[in-house]
């Protein structure tokens, strides 16, 4: 019963999937009533993550499938986050595609599926399972990203990222591959049993984890695989881009925890390159951004920058005894964040996404100034300014680095958060210091709007009643 | 009913200016809100002020768990350091919504939320809690100057915003480290700064989490020489946003020093007191001499607010009772005298929509009622007998001789710079010869001069009757001087005993 219950929102969202793979054949039904559905869907699976995660205990299952997956608070909390970004880009995409009409009834259903291979990315504790989670995942994703077809840009970015993600996905098989030569198991209670025995990491481990770690690291666009982000969040639709940039950078950091905090050998033995690859995706991230006059390339080079905070986290993390709450949390804070911004520029890019630019937002605040208020929210959370859930997620990731005798790692995320500050001020400085030139028409459905404000409610809810799970 | 006092007082306006933002309100409304606010949370604070029992502990005592896995509260009290500051942030307010009324209810609204935050940072006892305020107050300073300020606005707001936040983001880095330090110790979490007085810290990341400290205070005081955002953000600013910043925020700054970083680092505070005392005279010096030379009456001004933020720092590193009591004197002293000049200018320029300092004169012919308000906070503001600022840097250049004779007689001397640049503005711009641009200078309405009177009795007031206001402070004082010369000294005879050349060179 209970490992059927853990799996059971994984079944919800497939089952809406393959629901609106069969209503795409009727003509009768539009693209808005697949965004209900899949809205519906994601809701009714978000509420019984919630129910099921919200027990006392904190591994909820641990043998299912022969114990290739686990289902423990860490998977709950990263699921939840995964469907509340399913959740808020199928309300966004209602609007977006009011606007921009190249969607049609499969784009929810492929979202969904992509969802399907995120949560079961989150629950795998082995490595072929976790294989085939990200390619689910993957594939759903390329498809997303390059949906425009009549996009000269989309299609650059789908075949980027087509291109490096099948490399990505290479690198895993062969990790996979050597880390099954050296520990006869691919599951990680097998993996982590072989390290403890020897008590230091194996040539043939050492090299396999290594593949598996650059995977990982192309997958949350760390430093040096961070490349692609920016051309990729460009070219993809404003809600893809949004799902992409929280959602797959939750389910791959869930296994990237996952996979590090498998034992203190595994942990012990990768911290040093974290540390640098943290160090430099941070500041690489950051000089990226400042250089971006486009608001969604910002937006993704910032997003590099919050996977380098991340990584401090995985560097600090305990091994001994890993709840994975930090993480969590932080993936929550950004998620809401980066989600607004992006439900915020659903409904008033306009049609073709025509202002992209710091400089098409000049005097936002003067027309509409509830939604430069509510991206103000987002850019501050994003940037780390108390009372946002930003602030509380930095708070945490700092405070576990120092707990962790991470001192300098410490100290230079807050360095790189005061060079952050520069881009994320600088589009408030243009929605409220400059008079409009632009009369910022609203096209489409009201509920990206509807949307957006409810996500500034989560920055504050999170922030203030901090769950620490 | 005082139970929540302070949460009202933080609260009330902090929701009456979200409710401004949010709510389509006319000026006129919106200017009668702030007011009525602002007087609501005098009253309190007047409450609180004539309530305040002076026992040298924390009043007003408020305390709720808020991330309990981390030790974090909702913790707020009020002792003799933070009083004069809460009285500060809570005297002043009605002046501003009464004096100015040309504003949009967008600024009535940021100023509303200012307040709060400002409370809530002089009002919190968890070093988390007092971080939240302390960069909440940023925000609508930040819109206040982006959105109403002068025509450099642009590179005055970035310039501030930026330089404070980085002062911040050092804090956050090093107040972590402060609490980490404490569960490393005593094995369990806490923020709350009671607690965190009996850290024992030392080696090489105390220095430099003290030093990050040091930074984000001393960015905001401002202290020499991180002053350089000061001259364009306060002239640049509305004249109100200069006036919370010089008369509140700043003195914040000098509170958060006293409050959070003396009982935390006591060792390294008092290693570092010569040179922040020296850094403090440096900086009374340097806008003095920088104040004459200015064309521009709030520029001058702001130099002038600089030069004697100057002097209460000093205060704070003499590490006496004098000096220490003195600070906290005159920062009520420099709000009400500095702080109102600024609002001064402000009807200026209002009036004559010129702040040229050159092309003014003879303003006392035509408002002699503006005229003597203005030279009776003008005074107190280069410290004559009988007027507040005389009580406050009197006590602190006593606190300084006693510290070093040599910094008492810097220190001393440079207050002269400042009766020099004060007198010759006032000279020439109420004075000699009356120009055209001054002729239809109206005097102070009625309502005008009833909004200042209160400040002018309480300059003459604090002036004459000091030991009112110094026996509230005094014993805390005395206790926090006590603890630090304590923990200091037992901790300088160990490392002179170990290594007889460390501390010479240190000093």
């Amino acid at each position: 019963m209970h490992d059927f219950l853990s799996l059971l929102p994984l079944i919800i969202i497939t089952a809406g999937a393959v629901l609106l793979m069969l209503l795409s054949t009727f003509e009768k039904t539009n693209v808005e009533t697949a965004s209900y559905i899949s809205m519906g869907f994601y809701g009714v699976a978000f509420f019984v993550q919630l129910v099921i995660g919200c027990g006392p205990e904190v591994t909820i299952f641990d043998q299912t499938f022969n114990g290739m997956l686990v289902a423990n608070n860490f998977s709950m909390a990263a699921g939840l986050v995964i469907l509340g970004c399913g959740f808020f880009t199928s309300v966004s995409g209602h609007s977006y595609f009011k606007v921009n009409q190249f969607c049609t009834l499969e784009f929810y259903s492929i979202m969904m599926f992509a969802s399907c291979g995120m949560i079961l990315l989150t629950l795998a504790h082995e490595l072929i399972s976790a294989f085939i989670a990200i390619e689910i995942m993957s594939l759903a994703i390329y498809i997303l990203v390059g949906y425009d077809r009549q996009n000269v840009k989309a299609s650059e970015a789908i075949l980027k990222y087509l291109m490096l993600g099948a490399f990505a996905g290479a690198f895993f098989t062969m990790g996979t591959a050597l880390i099954f030569g050296a520990a006869g198991s691919t599951k990680f209670m097998a993996i982590a049993a072989a390290l403890n025995m020897t008590g230091e990491i194996s040539p043939l481990l050492l090299g396999g984890s290594f593949f598996i770690l650059v995977a990982l690291l192309f997958k949350v666009a760390a430093f040096p695989f961070h490349a692609w982000v920016i051309d990729v969040y460009d070219g993809a639709a404003a809600p893809v881009t949004g799902f992409m940039a929280t959602a797959l950078k939750t389910a791959a950091f869930a296994l990237f925890a996952n996979f590090l905090a498998m034992n203190n050998v595994m942990h012990s033995g990768w911290v040093t390159f974290l540390f640098y690859l943290a160090i430099l995706t941070m500041f690489g991230g950051n000089l990226v951004a400042i250089g971006q006059d486009n608001i969604k390339r910002m937006l993704a080079a910032s997003g590099i920058v919050h996977s380098g905070y991340l990584l401090i986290a995985l560097v600090a993390l305990n091994a001994e005894q890993f709840s994975g709450s930090v993480i969590a949390y932080y993936l929550a804070a950004y998620a809401v964040g980066t989600l607004g911004i992006f439900a915020a520029l659903s409904y008033l890019s306009g049609e073709g996404e025509r202002r992209a630019d710091f400089a098409d937002f000049k005097g936002l605040a003067k027309v509409h100034p509830y939604s430069a208020a509510a991206i103000t929210v987002f850019l501050l959370s994003m940037a780390g300014i108390p009372p946002t859930a930003g602030f509380m997620g930095k708070f945490y990731i700092i405070t576990s680095a120092f707990n962790e005798g991470q001192v300098t790692l410490a100290v230079l995320g807050v360095v790189s958060s005061i060079l952050s500050m520069w881009y994320y001020l600088r589009l408030i400085i243009n929605m409220y210091f400059h008079e409009a030139t632009d009369t910022f028409e609203i096209q489409g459905t009201p509920l990206a709007t509807a949307g957006t404000f409810a996500l500034v409610f989560c920055v504050f809810a999170i922030a203030l009643y901090p769950v620490v799970i | 009913m005082f139970e929540y006092a302070l949460s009202v007082m933080i609260f009330l306006p902090i929701l009456a200016g979200l409710l401004l933002l949010l709510c389509p309100v006319s000026k006129g409304a919106a200017r009668a809100i702030g007011f009525i606010i602002s007087v609501v949370i005098l009253f309190i604070g007047i409450e609180i002020f004539l309530g305040f029992s002076g026992k040298s502990g924390m009043e007003y005592v408020e305390h709720h768990s808020w991330i309990p896995s981390l030790g974090v509260n909702y913790a707020l009290g009020i002792d003799g350091i933070s009083l004069l500051v809460l009285v500060a942030a809570t005297f002043l307010f009605p002046m501003v919504f009464s004096v100015f009324k040309t504003k949009t209810k967008g600024f009535y609204g940021n100023l509303l939320l200012a307040q709060g935050a400002m409370i809530g940072a002089i009002a919190a006892t968890d070093l988390i809690l007092f971080y939240v305020f302390w960069e909440i107050m940023l925000l609508p300073i930040f819109f206040m100057i982006g959105i109403y300020g002068g025509e450099k606005r642009l590179p005055a707001t970035l310039k501030l915003t930026i330089y404070t936040i980085a002062g911040s983001l050092l804090m956050l880095a090093a107040l972590i480290y402060v609490g980490t330090s404490y569960h490393e110790q005593f094995g369990k979490w806490s923020f709350n700064i009671a607690d965190l007085s009996a850290l024992s810290l030392g080696g090489g990341f105390a220095v430099l989490a003290f030093l990050m400290f040091m930074v984000a205070f001393a960015i905001k005081i401002p202290l020499f020489p991180f002053h350089t955002w000061l001259p364009d953000g306060y002239t640049e600013a509305p004249t109100s946003a200069t006036f919370v910043l010089s008369a509140i925020m700043a003195k914040i700054g000098v509170y958060g020093v006293i409050r959070f970083v003396i009982p935390v680092f006591e060792i390294e505070f008092t290693r570092f007191a010569v040179l922040f005392s020296l850094l403090g005279v440096a900086g009374m010096m340097y806008c003095g001499l920088a104040a004459i030379a200015q064309k521009d009456m709030k520029r001058m001004l702001a130099f002038s607010s600089a030069s004697h933020m100057g002097i209460i720092a000093l205060g704070v590193f003499c590490l006496n009772v004098q000096a220490l009591a003195g600070s906290l004197f005159q920062i009520i002293a420099h709000a009400t005298s500095t702080g109102v000049l600024f609002l001064f200018v402000g009807l200026m320029e209002e009036r004559l929509e010129n702040r040229d300092i050159d092309s003014l004169g003879g303003i006392a012919y035509r408002a002699p009622v503006f005229a003597t308000f203005f030279a009776i906070a003008m005074l107190a503001s280069v410290g004559l007998p009988g007027t507040s600022g005389f009580i406050g840097e009197f006590l602190i250049i006593l606190g300084a001789i006693k510290f070093s004779s040599f910094i008492g007689f810097l220190a001393g001397t440079t207050l002269v710079i400042g009766v020099c640049y004060m007198l010759w503005m006032f000279q020439r711009v109420f004075f000699e010869k009356s120009k055209e641009s001054t002729d239809s200078f109206a005097d102070l309405t009625t309502g005008e001069i009833l909004t200042f009177v209160p400040v002018i009795l309480l300059i003459i007031g604090m002036g004459i009757f000091p030991q009112s206001f110094l026996e509230k402070i005094e014993p805390t004082a005395q206790q926090h001087i006590a603890q630090i010369s304590a923990v200091s000294q037992s901790q300088v005879a160990d490392t002179t005993v170990q290594n007889p050349g460390h501390n010479n060179h240190k000093n």
